[in-house]
């Protein structure tokens, strides 16, 4: 484990061993259309992360740290560069493939918790094991959401539920299909201070547990020291 | 594909108020789809019966040689109700030992056998009273409707002229039989009346007896059938039909009734069309609504993993779910609200509605799923492309459109549903039509509410209503599709309002209470005058029309005959005498479709009814050559004529110079109206023309004016389907931005604003909505009423501004009231509650 704060390297390390390395992203750019010319929202950014690390993101709005997060999940697609999990370059996988993909390898946790209002907290648990055809969804679900101190919750709504409850079952649905690797959006944003350390704590114990690799976008430096390491974005570029 | 998983989302979906307003929206669809369509199926069957009374039967095979076996035997396999008759010309006489001896006239001769008739009733009088001078018509019991052995029936025409009455016994070949019933009508009152005389009906076992019909005699022998697959066996019968045989149904022999069955029938079509049309517009509507929120579902699924098509097929599985349960509640709805409109109209038919097919049920359902199929595949093609990093950021563009294939399905899906439920394709373009002009004027007219809007909201500070104001023009592409859909409700409601009630009554006035319903015929020349003066005394200013009867031997100088034409009509049309007359100008009710209407002066022209000039492929120009008593006449066909047969006035196919018709033997025919209660004027009529033959056609216009009523009852209850689904248009109309509204609203209070400020912002802005709507709905139903009523049901159309005033306060009133109940609820709940919900 690295845990040099100042670890991520304008140079990928891909000289170290592809089997412990569990993302690497090399020379990304992004840029969106903005009228007539081209706005660089990512600029070159490259990184590694090992298994079992823990990485932060900070940087002020609009740096383009969630872009980042957005690439190295798989969820959106670099103009150049490229992103590989455990080896394997991703972006240049088909859409379909990628999502398959993303089943099972890697899990997410957002800001807006981003369940689905009509399922009950279960039933999103279900959720990504369903889709991925697993046959003991069900149980995995309950377990997890036992384990999140909600057993006696599984069949209440989102609504029904206060905002660290929800920010529970959607780590419950994050870890549940065993990812490798799980990446976190701003997942204290909405929560009052307490419970957001709560959460913390709870996805920095799970991490351990379940030896996944956590990567996290945050504003709060003190969330991001808790990490193994941290990198720094400003107007798209790793500055530290 | 996860079948579990569908389930479980529908099951949950199932709560939301999206859904349900989905599902609601569809199952009225296809539930007016379902139960006007049997239930006008129902009423249809109901007015052939009434109209097939006219005919006795169902349907009615007729040949100058007796009908081979096999026909009745056919007609049974169909398990249909069958009987044969014998119909000839005869002299009839009163016994020549009466009083009255030596009084004889040609009488039309029916030899028949039980039972008779097969729809409708011989009807007789009952004793005079004062309410009914001339007794009251009554039906004969059925085991008593045909003649015994030796018995015979002749009706009232014939008993005043012989001067008969039951009991008399009259001379009927070499047989004496005794009157046994003095009849009022008959039902086979169909046919060519101008060639009708008196009838008598004796039993078919004294026919033999009677020594009537010889080798060669001139008769038509007839098979009668009824029964629900009568319409089945007459089309599989016909192509069978043998030389000299042929088919009749009501529809052929009546242009009156036939018209007056199409156009019931066009009626129910288009209310039927105008629910399926508002149910349409609600399901556009939530379907917009409810998609908004699976964006987010179809955002989760991708992150979690699902590629593009499990996310496409998951999706499709789950609208096919949806679909499934609405059709299925809209069958179930169709088949109630059918059964329960059948059950409210009960008395109003003569006769029993025959049961309901299954047919109108099926399409109803198959149109259930084509239309929500239709609209929503575009749409969840584009949501299976919702890339996954939305679930990141929530304010993305979600990508558009769904493919061009996907789209011209969604639009040929819902128009080949309204172009089915229009009946036919005029009707259906003028109605699609009308939505595109309509969409288009509300985006102009949207646009120009905008402009305005922002004039009026340009000052710095605003009063609550310019900020209601400005809150449409913020959410134009909404406040656009909500003008429009309220819009298009309202256009509806106020055309099917207008359809109901105005041009129903502009139908009910083409036949006024004094038509005429009596025609002479057979006036000799020189009784024209005395009988105008006579007619004139009494209030009547009748037309008195030459007629000649001539056989058309000849078109461009080619030989015709029967044989040279496919078309059944066409070859009647050859093989018989056509009546033909003379008028200066365009009888009333006629109206010239092409060419020019002969002058008083012209010579050897004709013009001719347009849908005979049709059926016998002739055009303006074509030369006919008409045998008229023995003379080849040949006329120039100068004009084509449009003729109003609902009238029943004096109609004629073809129309020649008076310089023709002088010059040829002729009688002449005129039409009155009879009052019910006047006994004198009849007698008079013979007392002054002995050889004049009055026809009564009332009995036919009972029949029509009856159809015309029960449509109008019907109708009403159709209108009920129209009402439910117009209403539940303005409602997902206006709660189709209730979100966003309540959201804005919240950011408002939160900021400050006060309850009021939010309630009178929110006034204005529906009171806008409504005006705007309602102007261009009233503006759209004007259109389309016109068009209607022109152009389809050729009607008069006329203006009622009190019902475009009521359509347009009705809509503002009627927007601002569900959008108040629809946002309401904002005022009382916390802000934070709301902006926490999103």
């Amino acid at each position: 484990m690295n845990a040099d704060f100042g670890g991520a390297s304008a140079a990928p390390s891909l000289s170290t061993s592809n089997a412990h390395v569990a993302i690497a992203a090399d020379k990304l750019n992004r840029t969106v259309p903005l009228g007539d010319r081209q706005l660089t929202i990512l600029d070159d950014v490259s990184l590694t992360v090992n298994d079992g690390e823990t990485l932060a993101i900070v940087g002020a709005s609009g740096s383009g740290k969630t872009t980042l997060l957005g690439l190295l999940a798989g969820l959106d697609r670099p103009n150049t560069g490229s992103v590989s999990w455990h080896g394997e370059v991703i972006n240049t996988l088909s859409e379909d493939a990628l999502a398959k993909k993303r089943q099972g390898t890697v899990g997410f946790v957002f800001q807006s918790f981003q369940l689905l209002p009509a399922l009950n907290a279960l039933e999103n648990v279900m959720l990504p094991l369903e889709l991925a055809n697993n046959d003991d969804a069900e149980s995995r679900a309950k377990e997890w959401l036992t384990r999140m101190g909600l057993g006696e919750r599984i069949d209440h709504l989102p609504r029904q539920l206060s905002g660290g409850e929800q920010q529970r079952v959607a780590i419950a649905r994050a870890f549940a299909a065993s990812p490798s690797i799980v990446f976190a959006d701003e997942p204290t944003g909405n929560l009052d201070t307490d419970t957001g350390n709560e959460i913390i704590d709870l996805m920095f114990q799970l991490n351990r547990d379940q030896k996944t690799t956590l990567i996290l976008v945050t504003h709060d430096l003190e969330l991001a020291a808790r990490c193994n390491r941290h990198i720094r974005l400003a107007r798209g570029k790793v500055i530290a | 594909m996860n079948l579990t998983l569908i389930f479980r989302f529908v099951k949950r979906e199932l709560r939301t108020s999206e859904a349900r307003i989905l599902v609601l929206a569809l199952a009225l669809a296809v539930a007016s789809v379902g139960a006007v369509g049997m239930f006008a199926d129902r009423v249809k069957g109901a007015f052939a019966n009434q109209a097939n009374v006219l005919l006795g039967a169902d349907a009615l095979i007729s040949g100058d040689r007796e009908l081979p076996a096999s026909l009745p035997e056919e007609a049974a396999r169909y398990g249909l109700k069958t009987t044969q008759s014998i119909r000839f010309g005869s002299m009839v006489a009163a016994r020549s030992n009466g009083a009255n001896a030596g009084e004889a006239a040609l009488s039309d001769v029916k030899a028949i056998s039980a039972p008779y008739p097969l729809r409708g009733s011989i009807e007789i009088r009952g004793e005079p009273t004062s309410a009914e001078p001339r007794g009251k018509r009554m039906p004969i019991a059925a085991d008593q409707s045909t003649p015994k052995p030796g018995e015979v029936f002749v009706d009232e025409r014939l008993a005043s002229r012989l001067n008969v009455k039951v009991g008399d016994t009259i001379d009927l070949g070499k047989l004496s039989p005794r009157i046994a019933q003095v009849f009022v009508e008959e039902p086979e009152v169909a046919g060519n009346f101008l060639s009708a005389a008196p009838k008598v009906l004796i039993n078919a076992n004294d026919l033999a007896a009677s020594e009537l019909l010889g080798p060669g005699s001139r008769a038509s022998y007839r098979l009668q059938v009824a029964g629900a697959r009568a319409e089945e066996f007459a089309q599989v019968i016909k192509p069978k039909l043998a030389p000299g045989q042929r088919l009749e149904t009501v529809r052929e022999l009546r242009p009156e009734v036939k018209n007056t069955l199409e156009r019931s029938e066009q009626f129910l079509g288009l209310a039927a069309s105008f629910a399926v049309f508002l149910a349409v517009v609600a399901i556009v509507l939530a379907l917009r609504r409810y998609l908004k929120r699976e964006i987010d579902t179809a955002t989760i699924f991708r992150t979690l993993g699902a590629g593009r098509t499990q996310t496409l097929i998951h999706f499709i599985g789950q609208f096919a779910l949806l679909s499934l349960i609405a059709c299925v509640l809209g069958v179930i709805g169709a088949y109630l609200a059918q059964a329960g409109l059948a059950y409210v109209v009960r008395g109003l038919f003569a006769s029993e509605l025959p049961p309901a097919g299954v047919a109108p049920l099926w399409r109803a359902f198959l149109t259930g799923v084509v239309l929500l199929l239709g609209f929503a595949l575009p749409p969840l093609v584009a949501l299976a492309s919702t890339p996954p990093v939305r679930a990141l950021r929530r304010d993305m563009q979600m990508p558009g459109g769904g493919g061009v294939i996907a789209t011209v399905l969604g639009i040929a899906a819902v128009l080949g549903v309204v172009l089915m439920q229009a009946q036919d394709l005029k009707t259906g373009f003028i109605f699609v039509g009308g939505i595109v002009a309509l969409v288009g004027a509300a985006s102009l007219g949207a646009a120009a509410m905008l402009w305005g809007v922002r004039r009026v909201t340009k000052a710095r500070t605003k009063s609550a209503w310019q900020m209601g104001l400005a809150n449409l023009d913020r959410r134009r592409l909404s406040t656009s599709i909500q003008v429009a859909c309220l819009g298009l409700g309202v256009m509806t409601l106020i055309t099917v309002g207008f359809v109901r009630t105005d041009l129903f009554s502009a139908w009910q006035k083409s036949l006024p209470v004094d038509a005429p319903n009596r025609f002479l015929i057979n006036i000799q020349k020189e009784q024209v005058e005395p009988l105008t003066s006579l007619l004139k005394e009494r209030g009547q200013d009748a037309t008195f029309y030459p007629m000649v009867r001539g056989r058309l031997v000849a078109v461009n100088d080619k030989s015709v005959s029967g044989k040279d034409y496919v078309d059944e009509r066409a070859k009647r049309l050859v093989d018989r005498e056509w009546n033909m007359s003379s008028a200066d100008a365009p009888p009333k009710g006629n109206v010239i479709l092409s060419g020019n209407y002969f002058g008083a002066d012209a010579k050897d022209e004709v013009s001719l009814e347009d849908g005979i000039a049709t059926t016998l492929g002739v055009k303006l120009g074509d030369k006919l050559t008409y045998d008229i008593a023995g003379d080849k006449v040949t006329v120039t066909i100068t004009s084509l004529r449009k003729v109003d047969w609902d009238s029943f006035r004096v109609n004629f196919f073809a129309l020649v110079p008076k310089t023709n018709v002088d010059a040829l033997p002729k009688s002449y025919i005129t039409a009155f109206h009879l009052p019910t209660n006047d006994l004198k004027t009849l007698p008079a009529i013979v007392n002054a023309a002995p050889n004049v033959l009055a026809i009564d056609v009332s009995e036919v216009m009972e029949r029509v004016r009856s159809i015309v009523e029960q449509v109008a009852s019907a109708l009403e209850f159709v209108f009920l389907f129209t009402l439910a689904a117009g209403l539940l248009t303005l409602y997902t109309a206006v709660v189709s931005t209730q979100d966003e509204r309540r959201y804005d609203t919240a950011i408002v209070r939160t900021l400050g604003g006060t309850r009021t400020q939010v309630r009178n912002a929110l006034v204005a802005e529906f009171s806008l909505l409504g005006v705007a709507a309602g102007a261009l709905g009233v503006l759209g139903a004007v259109i389309l009423t016109w068009a209607l009523a022109t152009r389809i049901l050729k009607i008069e159309f006329v203006a009622s501004p009190l019902v475009w005033v009521i359509g347009l306060v009705a809509a503002t009133v009627l927007t601002l009231v569900a959008g108040w109940l629809g946002t309401r609820s904002v005022l009382s709940t916390p802000p934070i509650r709301v902006l926490r919900e999103g």
